[in-house]
């Protein structure tokens, strides 16, 4: 195995939860922002740099890299009416995995089904790694995947990929 | 040397050294260590469980029940590994176990003399009195007298990996038959895993001279591995299976040799599964049969093909199978000399009988062997049909009883096995759903059959599928006469015949676990433990219920079997554990502040699986009690701050969210306004107090809710429960925001002015931001929540700002509060000040308490439904007489308050119906000088200025303490408002 893996972690990404109002459907929300977003477990890019991941019924989690200050607040007026807006962008620290490694240390890690053709690129997860709560989500092909972990939990879990990048 | 000059699987220029109990030995690259010890002539490799007879291997794969062994030294030895299954490797150590000095001369098999007395049932009947003498005497002396290998003592110092593995078809087992499934699988695109426990895959085409598509059987084997390599297929060597779960879910694990870890443990789904894990062959009974030199005639054709190694010089064959005749004529093809085969049926196999007597063999129909001679197997007794007896000079018998399919795992969920006169075996009746078994695993113990049903079974996973199968022709064989036939008979009082060689039960037990009444098979495992331990009865199940049947007149069919749990075979605690031991026995979850923390001294306490902060030593300071009493006196004189990020934050958004709070809440909170922050409490549905906290309202349909610690993810279940199942008709959003912001109480006279000293752009005077109020500010640009609420009593506020920046802010505030006088404090110190002030925390929300019992009664409002309301009003939970919050005060200066002591009235015996309550929380008041604590006590609040008598017996002597209101610093409550 050791086949070859990079680890950084997406620093720069802006997080929010977005939540329809009752009654509110996807169609709704996205003609508000301009593109539809995914009604399952999977991402969507915009045009203006927003990814909407599906994280629950009428719940995404709503992306980008380096947005301008404010942007969860632009979101929420945005949205205003149609979904409440929460800023997450702290809450999570993202990392990115890449190469054939990245396949084997994240199969490693969770109980569902990691090949391609159970978890193509845009495919997403709500999950956990060694008993800590991950979203993840992948990219390409390389393959590339982004899992999502609340911050507390960021040392154990990079405990975690050191002692099952060792064993790989 | 008992080493073929040629043939084998063994790599002859690539000698390894070993070494077992401390005698250097050399083997060869291919062996295992069984292999490697035959080759060199060891036939005594340990003592038994109860009575330490010398044993010698009885088999050469995973069912071994004799040849335990321990490998390595120290923390890392490895107590009770099969010598079978074990690769040999340079250096390797092995040492046997069980016997005490060593292993020729074993002290403890004095306990053969006392075989009466460690009979079936021994522990429960021998030593009943007295029983005072059980834990002292007894037991300790059965400890050490029986057993297996013992453990280091010492922490694992091997690591251990997990895998996820998914697959349309997962085959068990690389024989023959395992292998034809995984082609025709891999060949149709199915995603192929293929697990064998074999470092080598093949199974009995290593053991056996046999050829299919006319190569030889190991090459055939290696060709297949190879197209399976291509296709795709994961095939994992040295992998067990061990367990089948619900939802086509096995268990397995695999001994991994290179990587840095021990072994990792996979969970493998499947959506098919092949069960081609072979057949185990049966010992025969009699007496002696545990003796070195008997042994197993697979395992001495094993050793004779695959390793070339011969067990003895002069063998004699005892069988009732066709196999055990294709071991005698490959024994005379090596040229090893076979001095007679013993055949139990009437007639022997025509052909095989007559190479045999060609060869000078004495042939032997309708015979039995009855007693095996000497203490290392010099010969043994035959009986033949009329009752002659005659002796057969060997030192190696080989015998075979019959094949016992290797279906444990078709048992996992719950299947009884069903009994098949046709293989005289059980069989898989009702597999688990996706699973099917094939080959010698279902009886069909012939290599041609096998490799044909192997191939069927890929084809009806594929089929099942809904996928084609291929047209590839299966793999072929010439068939051969593969007939077992009973063997089972009742010796004449057979004295020693074992039946479960790793637990010494005999014959006898099973009579005498029969005549006591245990004439269930599971109520003879029970009694006689036939069938425990490591090796789980692998070869002597099915002998344990023939004696069993015959003991009863049953037919074993309907005696039956057992069912098998899992694990299959042996597996280490540590490779369940995994990654999850010492410091990550369960993921930690540390605050932004938490290195800033570490370098102020802080030591950590567990809240859940968060590390807070629960005080920071200074140099000089020895206790902790010196380090708390600072922080409270430096907290009350100047400023302190304390990480309360831990604390569970949620965010309810929509329309009716001030509608469900006022439903989840006693008290109202549709009214607050926004820029404004109340205390709240929260009623399980029986009435109790469930949580309490803060809520903030940020905007018309904006709230905060904060919660405890301990309770973050229940309060967060509780609002979704109530927004999701109870009310949906609300229009209610809810998220976690716990690990959004990172979160500092700021509190002290010296408050204010440190506040204003970080950038937060708002007025703090009293007139524009007065207790209660709230706001949204910004600290560098990013936005932050600023509340003023206090907990501990002094002019407070809460501070939130991302928890990306929450150490660039900790940071900040030390910097900006250098000449204040600014101090960390950590939960104790937050403890005292709240137990100061009378406010309930943890111990007193314990899910026993009311609102009433905790003086929030009169929060409870009485114009609004909410949940708890109704059965907060139930009689006993309005009873006057409940304990209820009131403080206490030491008498005496020195006299300290316990948690958890309990509460007399002066002049009662201390007894249960005595009791008037207990303490709660307690503490040393550095401000008032005194120890004091909160308690609950019946009709508290009628009692202030009683002395009341604290009980503690477990820590100590009783202390006088006076009953009084809860608040004990600033009554009044001025300082807050500062």
């Amino acid at each position: 195995m050791a086949e070859p893996l990079h680890i950084q972690e997406q620093d720069d990404l802006a997080i929010a939860m977005v939540m329809a109002r009752k009654g509110v459907d996807a169609a709704t929300l996205g003609a508000r922002l301009g593109f539809s977003p995914p009604t399952t477990p999977h991402l969507v890019d915009g045009p203006s740099g927003v990814r909407l991941i599906g994280v629950g019924p009428g719940a995404w989690l709503a992306l980008a890299h380096d947005p301008p200050a404010g942007w969860a607040a632009f979101l929420a007026d945005a949205l205003a009416g149609v979904a409440a807006v929460s800023d997450q962008s702290s809450a999570y620290v993202v990392l990115r995995l890449s190469g054939p490694g990245a396949q084997d240390l994240m199969q490693s890690g969770v109980s569902i089904d990691l090949h391609p053709d159970s978890f193509p690129p845009g495919a997403a997860a709500i999950t956990a790694i060694a008993h800590i709560g991950v979203t993840l989500w992948k990219l390409d092909d390389a393959p590339t995947f982004e899992v999502a972990v609340f911050r507390s939990f960021a040392a154990a879990f990079r405990a975690w990929i050191a002692a099952a990048s060792a064993h790989a | 040397m008992n080493r073929l000059a040629t043939g084998g699987l063994v790599e002859r220029d690539k000698p390894l050294r070993f070494s077992f109990d401390g005698r250097a030995m050399t083997g060869l690259t291919g062996d295992t260590l069984a292999s490697a010890l035959v080759a060199n002539g060891v036939a005594l490799v340990g003592r038994s469980f109860k009575y330490h007879r010398p044993r010698g291997l009885l088999t050469a794969g995973p069912e071994e029940p004799n040849g335990l062994v321990t490998l390595g030294q120290g923390a890392a030895a490895e107590p009770n590994t099969r010598a079978t299954v074990v690769p040999l490797c340079e250096g390797l150590t092995a040492t046997s176990q069980n016997r005490w000095p060593n292993l020729r001369l074993d002290v403890l098999a004095v306990n053969q003399l006392a075989a009466p007395l460690l009979g079936a049932g021994f522990y429960y009947k021998t030593f009943m009195w007295p029983s005072k003498a059980w834990e002292k005497l007894y037991e300790p002396a059965i400890r050490r007298a029986a057993g297996l290998g013992a453990l280091s003592g010492q922490p694992d110092p091997d690591a251990y990996d997990r895998g996820h593995a998914f697959c349309d078809l997962l085959v068990i087992g690389g024989g023959p038959c395992g292998l034809a499934a995984a082609l025709a699988g891999a060949r149709a695109g199915l995603r192929v895993i293929l697990a064998d426990g074999d470092l080598r895959l093949g199974g009995g085409l290593l053991s056996e001279r046999r050829r299919v598509d006319g190569l030889a059987g190991a090459d055939w084997a290696e060709q297949a591995v190879a197209e399976l390599a291509g296709l795709k297929a994961k095939v994992l060597t040295r992998t067990t299976v061990f367990g089948v779960y619900d939802g086509s879910e096995y268990g397995a694990l695999e001994e991994l040799t290179s990587g840095g870890a021990r072994q990792r443990l996979w969970k493998i789904v499947a959506r098919r599964c092949v069960l081609a894990s072979g057949a185990i062959e049966r010992p025969l009974v009699f007496t002696g049969n545990d003796r070195p030199g008997v042994m197993m005639a697979g395992a001495v054709q094993t050793y004779l093909n695959r390793f070339a190694a011969v067990a003895g010089r002069r063998v004699t064959v005892a069988t009732s199978t066709d196999s055990g005749w294709s071991v005698a004529l490959d024994l005379l093809a090596a040229g090893v000399e076979v001095a007679a085969v013993v055949e139990a049926r009437a007639a022997a196999p025509s052909a095989a009988a007559q190479a045999a007597r060609a060869a000078g063999v004495q042939v032997l129909t309708s015979a039995h062997v009855t007693k095996a001679r000497g203490a290392q197997l010099s010969g043994v007794e035959v009986a033949q049909a009329g009752g002659a007896v005659q002796r057969v000079a060997c030192d190696v018998l080989a015998m075979s009883g019959g094949w016992s399919p290797a279906i444990g795992l078709g048992a996992n969920l719950g299947a009884r096995p069903a009994w098949s006169d046709a293989i005289q075996g059980f069989l898989i009746q009702s597999p688990p759903p996706g699973l099917a078994a094939a080959g010698a695993a279902a009886g069909r113990f012939d290599l041609a059959e096998a490799l044909r049903d192997g191939d069927q079974a890929g084809r009806a996973a594929i089929e099942g599928l809904g996928l084609r199968a291929p047209d590839t022709p299966a793999p072929s064989a010439e068939p051969q006469d593969s007939a077992v036939a009973s063997p089972w008979r009742t010796p004449q009082k057979a004295a020693k015949a074992f039946i479960d060689f790793q637990h010494d039960v005999t014959v006898a037990d099973v009579d005498l676990a029969t005549r006591e009444g245990f004439v269930s098979v599971e109520h003879l495992k029970r009694y006689t433990t036939l069938g425990m331990a490591t090796d789980q009865g692998k070869t002597s199940q099915l002998n344990g219920h023939a004696a069993l049947a015959a003991a009863t007149g049953k037919a074993i069919a309907e005696v039956g079997t057992i069912l098998s749990r899992p694990p299959w075979l042996p597996v280490a605690i540590g490779a369940f554990a995994g990654h999850h031991r010492g410091r990550h026995f369960r993921p930690e979850r540390r605050t932004a502040s938490h290195d800033w923390a570490a370098a102020q001294g802080a030591r950590f306490v567990d809240a859940g699986q968060w590390k807070r902060a629960q005080w920071f030593a200074r140099p000089g300071e020895s206790d902790w009690l010196t380090t708390v009493n600072r922080e409270v006196t430096a907290t009350r004189a100047g400023v302190g701050v304390c990480d309360v990020s831990t604390l569970g934050k949620i965010e309810v958004f929509g329309p009716d969210a001030g509608a469900l709070l006022d439903r989840l809440y006693i008290n109202t909170f549709s009214t607050l306004a926004v820029g404004k922050v109340r205390y709240g409490v929260m009623l399980r549905e029986d009435g109790f107090v469930l949580d309490d906290g803060s809520v903030t309202r940020f905007g018309e349909d904006h709230f905060y809710v904060t919660t405890t610690t301990l309770n973050a993810a229940k309060v967060m279940q509780h609002i979704d429960f109530a927004r999701q199942v109870l009310w949906p008709e609300l229009d209610v959003q809810a998220c976690s925001a716990t690990e959004q912001w990172a979160t500092y109480a700021v509190a002290g006279p010296n408050a204010r002015a440190l506040i204003q000293r970080v950038s937060l752009d708002i007025d703090l005077a009293n007139a524009a931001f007065p207790p209660q109020a709230a706001a949204k500010v910004r600290w560098l640009g990013a936005p932050g929540r600023l509340v003023r609420m206090s907990f501990s009593g002094e002019l407070a506020y809460e501070i939130s700002v991302p928890a990306r920046l929450g150490e660039a802010f900790v940071r900040a505030l030390f910097e900006a509060g250098q000449g204040l006088g600014v101090t960390p404090y950590g939960t104790e110190a937050l403890g005292v000040m709240r137990i100061e002030k009378g406010h309930p925390a943890g111990a007193e929300l314990n899910g026993r308490t009311t609102a009433h019992d905790l003086g929030l009664g009169k929060m409870m409002s009485t114009k609004k439904d909410f949940i708890g309301r109704v059965m907060a009003g139930r009689p006993g939970l309005t009873d006057p007489d409940r304990p209820r919050l009131v403080g206490l005060k030491a008498l005496a200066p020195n006299d300290r308050l316990r948690a958890g002591s309990h509460l007399l009235t002066l002049g009662a015996e201390a007894r249960t119906e005595n009791d008037q309550g207990y303490v709660t929380s307690a503490a040393w008041s550095p401000m008032l000088g005194a120890s004091i604590a909160l308690a609950l006590l019946r009709r508290g609040p009628e009692r202030y200025g009683e002395h009341i008598r604290l009980h503690d017996p477990v820590r100590g002597p009783e202390v006088l303490a006076e009953a009084c209101a809860p608040t004990f610093f600033d009554p009044a409550g001025e300082r807050v408002r500062g």
